[in-house]
Protein backbone atom coordinates (compact mmCIF):
# COMPACT_ATOMS: atom_id res chain seq x y z
CA UNK A 1 0.00 0.00 0.00
CA UNK A 2 1.15 3.18 -0.57
CA UNK A 3 2.28 5.99 1.99
CA UNK A 4 -0.77 7.73 3.01
CA UNK A 5 -0.26 11.93 3.00
CA UNK A 6 -1.57 13.71 6.20
CA UNK A 7 -3.24 16.92 5.91
CA UNK A 8 -6.03 18.95 7.95
CA UNK A 9 -8.85 20.35 5.66
CA UNK A 10 -11.09 23.03 8.19
CA UNK A 11 -10.01 21.40 11.20
CA UNK A 12 -10.35 17.56 9.91
CA UNK A 13 -7.66 15.53 9.94
CA UNK A 14 -7.41 13.69 6.65
CA UNK A 15 -5.11 11.18 4.88
CA UNK A 16 -5.17 11.03 1.21
CA UNK A 17 -2.77 8.83 -1.37
CA UNK A 18 0.19 10.72 -2.74
CA UNK A 19 -0.82 12.74 -5.98
CA UNK A 20 -4.61 13.91 -5.29
CA UNK A 21 -5.63 17.08 -5.36
CA UNK A 22 -6.61 18.97 -2.65
CA UNK A 23 -10.02 19.61 -4.05
CA UNK A 24 -10.64 15.48 -4.80
CA UNK A 25 -9.69 15.29 -0.84
CA UNK A 26 -12.12 17.46 0.73
CA UNK A 27 -14.86 16.00 -1.71
CA UNK A 28 -14.06 12.71 -0.42
CA UNK A 29 -14.76 14.48 2.88
CA UNK A 30 -17.85 15.93 2.10
CA UNK A 31 -16.25 18.93 2.26
CA UNK A 32 -17.81 21.66 -0.38
CA UNK A 33 -15.56 23.70 -2.59
CA UNK A 34 -17.34 25.34 -5.56
CA UNK A 35 -15.88 24.87 -8.64
CA UNK A 36 -17.36 25.12 -12.47
CA UNK A 37 -14.24 24.23 -14.81
CA UNK A 38 -13.38 21.35 -12.54
CA UNK A 39 -14.71 17.89 -13.97
CA UNK A 40 -13.80 14.76 -12.50
CA UNK A 41 -13.39 12.80 -15.92
CA UNK A 42 -10.94 15.76 -17.16
CA UNK A 43 -7.46 17.01 -16.44
CA UNK A 44 -7.80 19.88 -14.54
CA UNK A 45 -6.98 23.54 -15.47
CA UNK A 46 -7.80 25.63 -13.03
CA UNK A 47 -9.34 28.27 -15.36
CA UNK A 48 -12.56 29.37 -12.95
CA UNK A 49 -10.58 30.22 -9.59
CA UNK A 50 -13.77 29.24 -7.69
CA UNK A 51 -12.09 26.32 -6.17
CA UNK A 52 -9.08 28.79 -3.99
CA UNK A 53 -8.29 27.63 -0.77
CA UNK A 54 -6.08 28.92 1.70
CA UNK A 55 -2.92 26.71 2.69
CA UNK A 56 -0.47 27.22 5.09
CA UNK A 57 1.37 24.39 6.98
CA UNK A 58 4.00 23.03 5.21
CA UNK A 59 4.24 25.82 2.54
CA UNK A 60 4.02 28.98 2.08
CA UNK A 61 0.34 30.37 3.97
CA UNK A 62 -1.21 31.45 0.17
CA UNK A 63 -4.13 31.47 -1.67
CA UNK A 64 -4.20 28.26 -4.37
CA UNK A 65 -6.30 26.55 -6.58
CA UNK A 66 -7.47 23.45 -5.16
CA UNK A 67 -7.87 21.30 -8.35
CA UNK A 68 -4.64 21.69 -9.20
CA UNK A 69 -2.45 22.12 -5.62
CA UNK A 70 -1.49 17.83 -4.56
CA UNK A 71 -2.12 17.02 -0.83
CA UNK A 72 1.60 17.39 1.04
CA UNK A 73 2.37 15.83 4.40
CA UNK A 74 1.36 18.92 7.10
CA UNK A 75 -0.51 20.80 4.79
CA UNK A 76 -3.68 22.95 6.36
CA UNK A 77 -5.94 23.52 4.62
CA UNK A 78 -9.06 26.15 4.75
CA UNK A 79 -11.57 26.57 2.76
CA UNK A 80 -14.15 28.46 3.60
CA UNK A 81 -12.42 31.91 4.78
CA UNK A 82 -13.79 35.40 4.81
CA UNK A 83 -10.62 35.93 2.55
CA UNK A 84 -11.63 33.00 -0.05
CA UNK A 85 -15.49 33.96 0.40
CA UNK A 86 -14.32 37.91 -0.90
CA UNK A 87 -12.45 36.60 -3.83
CA UNK A 88 -15.20 34.09 -4.46
CA UNK A 89 -18.15 37.09 -4.69
CA UNK A 90 -15.96 38.87 -6.95
CA UNK A 91 -15.10 35.85 -9.45
CA UNK A 92 -18.11 35.26 -9.60
CA UNK A 93 -19.34 39.13 -9.97
CA UNK A 94 -17.03 39.42 -13.07
CA UNK A 95 -18.29 36.07 -14.57
CA UNK A 96 -21.89 37.24 -14.17
CA UNK A 97 -20.96 40.30 -16.32
CA UNK A 98 -21.02 38.30 -19.47
CA UNK A 99 -23.14 35.64 -18.30
CA UNK A 100 -25.90 37.28 -16.60
CA UNK A 101 -28.72 34.13 -17.28
CA UNK A 102 -26.48 31.09 -16.23
CA UNK A 103 -28.41 29.32 -14.15
CA UNK A 104 -25.36 27.79 -12.34
CA UNK A 105 -23.55 31.22 -11.67
CA UNK A 106 -27.20 32.74 -10.23
CA UNK A 107 -26.96 29.20 -7.79
CA UNK A 108 -23.43 30.76 -6.53
CA UNK A 109 -24.48 33.93 -6.61
CA UNK A 110 -27.25 33.50 -4.45
CA UNK A 111 -25.21 31.07 -1.62
CA UNK A 112 -21.94 33.36 -2.11
CA UNK A 113 -24.49 36.66 -1.91
CA UNK A 114 -23.59 38.63 -4.84
CA UNK A 115 -26.41 41.12 -4.89
CA UNK A 116 -24.29 43.45 -7.36
CA UNK A 117 -23.59 43.20 -11.03
CA UNK A 118 -20.88 46.17 -11.97
CA UNK A 119 -19.38 44.38 -14.81
CA UNK A 120 -22.28 43.61 -16.68
CA UNK A 121 -21.40 44.01 -20.33
CA UNK A 122 -24.66 44.08 -22.16
CA UNK A 123 -23.58 40.36 -23.54
CA UNK A 124 -25.61 37.26 -22.89
CA UNK A 125 -23.26 34.32 -23.30
CA UNK A 126 -23.51 31.79 -20.78
CA UNK A 127 -20.57 30.50 -21.76
CA UNK A 128 -18.37 30.89 -18.95
CA UNK A 129 -14.86 30.06 -20.72
CA UNK A 130 -14.27 27.15 -18.64
CA UNK A 131 -12.70 24.93 -21.02
CA UNK A 132 -14.11 21.80 -20.17
CA UNK A 133 -15.57 21.18 -24.08
CA UNK A 134 -12.07 22.15 -25.31
CA UNK A 135 -10.74 19.69 -22.87
CA UNK A 136 -13.28 16.81 -23.33
CA UNK A 137 -13.01 16.93 -26.96
CA UNK A 138 -9.32 16.98 -27.52
CA UNK A 139 -8.12 14.65 -24.25
CA UNK A 140 -11.22 12.40 -24.29
CA UNK A 141 -12.21 12.34 -28.09
CA UNK A 142 -9.48 13.12 -29.49
CA UNK A 143 -11.58 14.96 -32.04
CA UNK A 144 -9.44 18.70 -31.31
CA UNK A 145 -12.95 20.44 -32.76
CA UNK A 146 -13.20 23.09 -30.09
CA UNK A 147 -10.65 26.51 -29.51
CA UNK A 148 -10.65 29.24 -28.01
CA UNK A 149 -10.19 32.53 -29.56
CA UNK A 150 -8.67 35.69 -29.24
CA UNK A 151 -7.96 37.27 -25.77
CA UNK A 152 -9.26 39.12 -22.54
CA UNK A 153 -12.62 40.56 -23.02
CA UNK A 154 -13.10 39.01 -26.71
CA UNK A 155 -11.75 35.46 -25.67
CA UNK A 156 -14.85 33.28 -27.11
CA UNK A 157 -15.31 29.56 -28.07
CA UNK A 158 -15.52 28.65 -31.70
CA UNK A 159 -14.26 25.95 -34.10
CA UNK A 160 -11.05 26.48 -36.88
CA UNK A 161 -11.91 29.31 -38.56
CA UNK A 162 -15.25 29.35 -37.19
CA UNK A 163 -16.91 27.75 -39.56
CA UNK A 164 -18.77 23.80 -39.33
CA UNK A 165 -16.10 21.57 -38.07
CA UNK A 166 -14.44 18.89 -40.18
CA UNK A 167 -13.22 17.54 -36.78
CA UNK A 168 -16.33 16.88 -34.85
CA UNK A 169 -16.94 13.88 -34.57
CA UNK A 170 -21.01 15.03 -33.17
CA UNK A 171 -20.60 12.71 -29.92
CA UNK A 172 -22.01 15.51 -28.34
CA UNK A 173 -19.56 15.14 -25.00
CA UNK A 174 -19.18 19.32 -25.06
CA UNK A 175 -22.64 19.98 -24.20
CA UNK A 176 -22.42 17.05 -22.03
CA UNK A 177 -19.85 18.26 -19.78
CA UNK A 178 -20.63 22.13 -20.35
CA UNK A 179 -21.50 23.54 -16.63
CA UNK A 180 -23.59 26.51 -17.88
CA UNK A 181 -25.64 24.81 -21.22
CA UNK A 182 -24.06 26.89 -23.47
CA UNK A 183 -23.07 24.23 -25.58
CA UNK A 184 -26.01 22.35 -27.19
CA UNK A 185 -27.05 19.36 -28.75
CA UNK A 186 -30.09 19.62 -31.25
CA UNK A 187 -31.47 16.62 -33.08
CA UNK A 188 -34.76 17.00 -35.13
CA UNK A 189 -35.29 14.17 -37.20
CA UNK A 190 -32.17 12.46 -38.44
CA UNK A 191 -30.51 15.92 -37.97
CA UNK A 192 -28.23 16.79 -35.72
CA UNK A 193 -26.75 20.12 -35.02
CA UNK A 194 -24.44 21.41 -32.28
CA UNK A 195 -24.56 25.19 -31.96
CA UNK A 196 -23.52 27.79 -29.04
CA UNK A 197 -23.80 30.97 -29.06
CA UNK A 198 -24.27 32.66 -32.70
CA UNK A 199 -22.43 29.97 -33.95
CA UNK A 200 -23.82 26.37 -35.55
CA UNK A 201 -20.28 24.15 -34.69
CA UNK A 202 -21.02 21.04 -36.92
CA UNK A 203 -24.05 19.42 -38.28
CA UNK A 204 -24.88 15.88 -39.00
CA UNK A 205 -26.93 13.33 -40.34
CA UNK A 206 -27.76 10.32 -37.42
CA UNK A 207 -27.60 6.99 -38.34
CA UNK A 208 -31.07 5.03 -38.08
CA UNK A 209 -31.04 2.32 -35.01
CA UNK A 210 -31.12 -1.14 -36.65
CA UNK A 211 -33.88 -2.18 -34.13
CA UNK A 212 -36.66 0.34 -33.84
CA UNK A 213 -35.72 2.90 -36.47
CA UNK A 214 -34.62 5.86 -34.47
CA UNK A 215 -32.14 7.88 -35.77
CA UNK A 216 -29.47 8.23 -33.07
CA UNK A 217 -25.67 8.90 -34.00
CA UNK A 218 -23.64 10.29 -35.97
CA UNK A 219 -21.57 7.96 -38.09
CA UNK A 220 -18.22 9.07 -37.39
CA UNK A 221 -19.21 9.10 -33.86
CA UNK A 222 -19.94 5.22 -34.36
CA UNK A 223 -16.75 4.34 -35.92
CA UNK A 224 -15.14 5.73 -32.72
CA UNK A 225 -17.53 3.57 -30.52
CA UNK A 226 -15.97 0.86 -32.96
CA UNK A 227 -12.66 1.72 -32.80
CA UNK A 228 -12.61 2.08 -29.14
CA UNK A 229 -14.72 -0.70 -27.54
CA UNK A 230 -14.74 -3.38 -30.37
CA UNK A 231 -11.33 -3.08 -32.73
CA UNK A 232 -9.52 -3.34 -29.30
CA UNK A 233 -11.26 -7.04 -28.76
CA UNK A 234 -10.55 -8.02 -32.28
CA UNK A 235 -14.32 -7.45 -33.31
CA UNK A 236 -16.02 -4.86 -35.80
CA UNK A 237 -19.19 -3.11 -34.49
CA UNK A 238 -21.70 -4.69 -36.85
CA UNK A 239 -24.91 -3.53 -35.96
CA UNK A 240 -26.56 0.50 -35.16
CA UNK A 241 -27.83 -0.42 -32.27
CA UNK A 242 -29.24 2.71 -29.82
CA UNK A 243 -28.47 3.07 -26.47
CA UNK A 244 -32.36 2.48 -25.42
CA UNK A 245 -32.84 -1.17 -27.73
CA UNK A 246 -29.39 -2.15 -25.91
CA UNK A 247 -31.01 -1.88 -22.91
CA UNK A 248 -33.81 -3.72 -23.55
CA UNK A 249 -32.10 -6.64 -25.50
CA UNK A 250 -32.13 -10.03 -23.32
CA UNK A 251 -29.18 -10.99 -24.17
CA UNK A 252 -25.85 -9.77 -25.37
CA UNK A 253 -24.73 -11.27 -28.59
CA UNK A 254 -22.07 -13.21 -28.69
CA UNK A 255 -18.78 -11.82 -28.21
CA UNK A 256 -19.52 -8.54 -26.91
CA UNK A 257 -19.78 -7.14 -23.59
CA UNK A 258 -22.58 -4.22 -22.76
CA UNK A 259 -20.18 -2.46 -20.78
CA UNK A 260 -18.12 -1.70 -23.60
CA UNK A 261 -20.66 0.15 -25.49
CA UNK A 262 -21.87 1.90 -22.24
CA UNK A 263 -18.52 2.86 -21.42
CA UNK A 264 -17.50 3.99 -25.15
CA UNK A 265 -21.03 5.58 -25.30
CA UNK A 266 -20.21 7.65 -21.24
CA UNK A 267 -20.18 10.72 -22.62
CA UNK A 268 -23.02 10.57 -25.18
CA UNK A 269 -25.94 9.59 -23.80
CA UNK A 270 -27.42 12.30 -21.25
CA UNK A 271 -26.64 12.35 -17.48
CA UNK B 1 -1.11 27.41 -52.12
CA UNK B 2 2.72 27.86 -51.98
CA UNK B 3 3.83 24.54 -50.88
CA UNK B 4 7.38 24.99 -51.69
CA UNK B 5 7.66 28.22 -49.55
CA UNK B 6 6.33 26.27 -46.51
CA UNK B 7 8.27 23.44 -46.84
CA UNK B 8 11.17 25.42 -46.61
CA UNK B 9 10.29 26.93 -43.76
CA UNK B 10 9.25 23.80 -42.22
CA UNK B 11 12.81 22.04 -43.00
CA UNK B 12 14.43 24.89 -40.78
CA UNK B 13 12.86 23.22 -37.97
CA UNK B 14 12.70 19.86 -37.45
CA UNK B 15 11.66 19.85 -34.36
CA UNK B 16 8.26 20.86 -34.55
CA UNK B 17 7.20 20.93 -31.02
CA UNK B 18 7.75 24.27 -29.35
CA UNK B 19 8.78 25.67 -32.71
CA UNK B 20 5.08 26.36 -33.57
CA UNK B 21 5.84 30.15 -33.28
CA UNK B 22 9.00 30.42 -35.30
CA UNK B 23 7.38 28.93 -38.07
CA UNK B 24 4.31 30.67 -38.24
CA UNK B 25 6.52 33.88 -38.02
CA UNK B 26 8.45 33.23 -40.61
CA UNK B 27 5.09 31.99 -42.63
CA UNK B 28 3.95 35.62 -41.47
CA UNK B 29 6.47 37.59 -42.98
CA UNK B 30 6.60 35.67 -46.13
CA UNK B 31 3.13 35.61 -47.14
CA UNK B 32 2.64 39.31 -44.93
CA UNK B 33 -0.33 37.22 -43.44
CA UNK B 34 -1.09 33.82 -43.00
CA UNK B 35 -3.43 32.06 -45.46
CA UNK B 36 -6.03 29.50 -44.29
CA UNK B 37 -4.55 26.87 -46.89
CA UNK B 38 -1.25 27.49 -45.65
CA UNK B 39 -2.25 26.64 -41.69
CA UNK B 40 -3.82 23.89 -42.72
CA UNK B 41 -0.85 22.15 -44.15
CA UNK B 42 1.47 23.32 -41.95
CA UNK B 43 -1.55 21.23 -39.22
CA UNK B 44 -1.32 18.07 -41.39
CA UNK B 45 2.39 18.11 -41.72
CA UNK B 46 3.27 18.61 -38.26
CA UNK B 47 0.40 17.15 -36.69
CA UNK B 48 -0.43 19.89 -34.88
CA UNK B 49 -4.51 20.19 -34.62
CA UNK B 50 -5.41 22.98 -36.83
CA UNK B 51 -7.39 24.25 -33.81
CA UNK B 52 -4.49 24.36 -31.45
CA UNK B 53 -2.87 26.58 -34.32
CA UNK B 54 -5.84 28.80 -34.94
CA UNK B 55 -6.27 29.25 -31.24
CA UNK B 56 -2.49 30.61 -31.34
CA UNK B 57 -2.84 32.83 -34.24
CA UNK B 58 -5.87 34.70 -33.22
CA UNK B 59 -3.88 35.04 -29.23
CA UNK B 60 -0.59 37.07 -30.57
CA UNK B 61 -1.22 40.32 -32.36
CA UNK B 62 1.83 39.49 -34.60
CA UNK B 63 -0.29 36.96 -36.55
CA UNK B 64 -3.09 38.07 -39.04
CA UNK B 65 -5.63 35.96 -41.18
CA UNK B 66 -6.26 38.94 -43.25
CA UNK B 67 -3.43 40.09 -46.13
CA UNK B 68 -1.55 42.73 -44.80
CA UNK B 69 0.19 45.43 -47.24
CA UNK B 70 3.95 45.38 -48.36
CA UNK B 71 4.96 47.81 -45.75
CA UNK B 72 3.98 47.96 -42.54
CA UNK B 73 3.54 50.96 -40.36
CA UNK B 74 3.67 50.63 -36.65
CA UNK B 75 2.55 53.87 -34.82
CA UNK B 76 3.74 53.37 -31.10
CA UNK B 77 1.13 54.58 -28.49
CA UNK B 78 2.55 53.73 -25.45
CA UNK B 79 2.96 56.07 -22.59
CA UNK B 80 6.06 57.87 -24.05
CA UNK B 81 4.81 58.10 -27.07
CA UNK B 82 1.40 58.84 -26.02
CA UNK B 83 2.33 62.12 -24.14
CA UNK B 84 4.63 63.23 -26.88
CA UNK B 85 1.72 63.61 -29.50
CA UNK B 86 1.64 59.84 -31.05
CA UNK B 87 -2.07 60.67 -31.61
CA UNK B 88 -1.40 63.14 -33.55
CA UNK B 89 1.15 61.25 -36.30
CA UNK B 90 -1.45 58.41 -35.78
CA UNK B 91 -4.34 60.91 -37.36
CA UNK B 92 -1.85 62.53 -39.72
CA UNK B 93 -1.10 58.72 -41.08
CA UNK B 94 -4.73 57.85 -41.08
CA UNK B 95 -5.34 61.21 -43.13
CA UNK B 96 -2.54 60.27 -45.79
CA UNK B 97 -3.51 56.85 -46.26
CA UNK B 98 -7.24 56.63 -45.59
CA UNK B 99 -7.45 53.78 -43.40
CA UNK B 100 -7.72 53.10 -39.95
CA UNK B 101 -4.96 51.30 -37.57
CA UNK B 102 -5.85 47.20 -38.66
CA UNK B 103 -6.78 48.25 -42.26
CA UNK B 104 -4.67 48.03 -45.01
CA UNK B 105 -4.70 50.69 -48.14
CA UNK B 106 -6.30 49.27 -51.36
CA UNK B 107 -3.24 49.12 -53.70
CA UNK B 108 -1.61 46.65 -51.23
CA UNK B 109 1.17 49.15 -50.31
CA UNK B 110 0.58 49.94 -46.63
CA UNK B 111 -0.88 48.53 -43.61
CA UNK B 112 -1.06 50.47 -40.25
CA UNK B 113 -0.95 48.72 -37.28
CA UNK B 114 -0.87 50.75 -33.70
CA UNK B 115 1.60 49.29 -31.01
CA UNK B 116 2.03 49.60 -27.65
CA UNK B 117 5.61 50.87 -26.26
CA UNK B 118 8.10 49.53 -28.82
CA UNK B 119 11.07 50.40 -26.15
CA UNK B 120 12.25 53.16 -27.76
CA UNK B 121 10.77 55.54 -25.78
CA UNK B 122 14.07 57.85 -25.98
CA UNK B 123 12.74 58.47 -29.50
CA UNK B 124 9.21 59.03 -28.10
CA UNK B 125 6.63 59.62 -30.65
CA UNK B 126 8.47 56.79 -32.61
CA UNK B 127 7.27 54.99 -35.92
CA UNK B 128 8.28 51.75 -37.42
CA UNK B 129 7.92 51.01 -40.75
CA UNK B 130 8.57 47.42 -41.92
CA UNK B 131 12.19 46.94 -39.96
CA UNK B 132 13.13 50.89 -39.94
CA UNK B 133 12.41 52.65 -36.71
CA UNK B 134 12.22 56.57 -36.60
CA UNK B 135 12.21 58.79 -34.02
CA UNK B 136 10.57 61.96 -32.90
CA UNK B 137 8.06 61.82 -35.78
CA UNK B 138 5.94 64.83 -36.33
CA UNK B 139 2.61 65.03 -38.21
CA UNK B 140 4.50 67.24 -41.08
CA UNK B 141 7.07 64.48 -41.89
CA UNK B 142 4.90 61.58 -42.35
CA UNK B 143 3.82 62.40 -45.55
CA UNK B 144 7.69 62.17 -46.95
CA UNK B 145 8.46 59.20 -44.81
CA UNK B 146 5.57 57.12 -46.11
CA UNK B 147 6.28 58.33 -49.96
CA UNK B 148 9.59 55.96 -48.88
CA UNK B 149 8.43 52.52 -48.87
CA UNK B 150 6.67 51.66 -52.08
Amino acid sequence: MTEMVNLTIDGRKIQAPPGTTVLEAARKEGIFIPTLCYHPALPPEGTCRLCIVEVSGSIRHSVRVSCIQEVKEGLVVETDTERLNHSRRLIIELMLGRSPEAKILQDLARRYGVTQNRFATGENNDCILCGRCVRVCRDEIGAYALCFVNRGPDRRLTTDFERLSEYCIGCGSCANVCPTGAIQVEDRGDQRKIYTWGQVLARFKLERCEHCGTPFAPKRYLELVNKRAYQPKGLELVEYVCPECFKKRDRVPEGRKAGALRQALKWSVPR
Amino acid sequence: MDVAAVEAILEKYPQVRGNLIGILHEVQNHFHYLPEAELRYISKRTGIPITQIYSIVNFYNRFSLTPKGRNEVCVCLGTACHVNGAEKVLNAIEEKLHIKPGETTDDMRYSLEEVRCIGACSLAPAVVINEETYGQVTPRQVGKLLDKYK
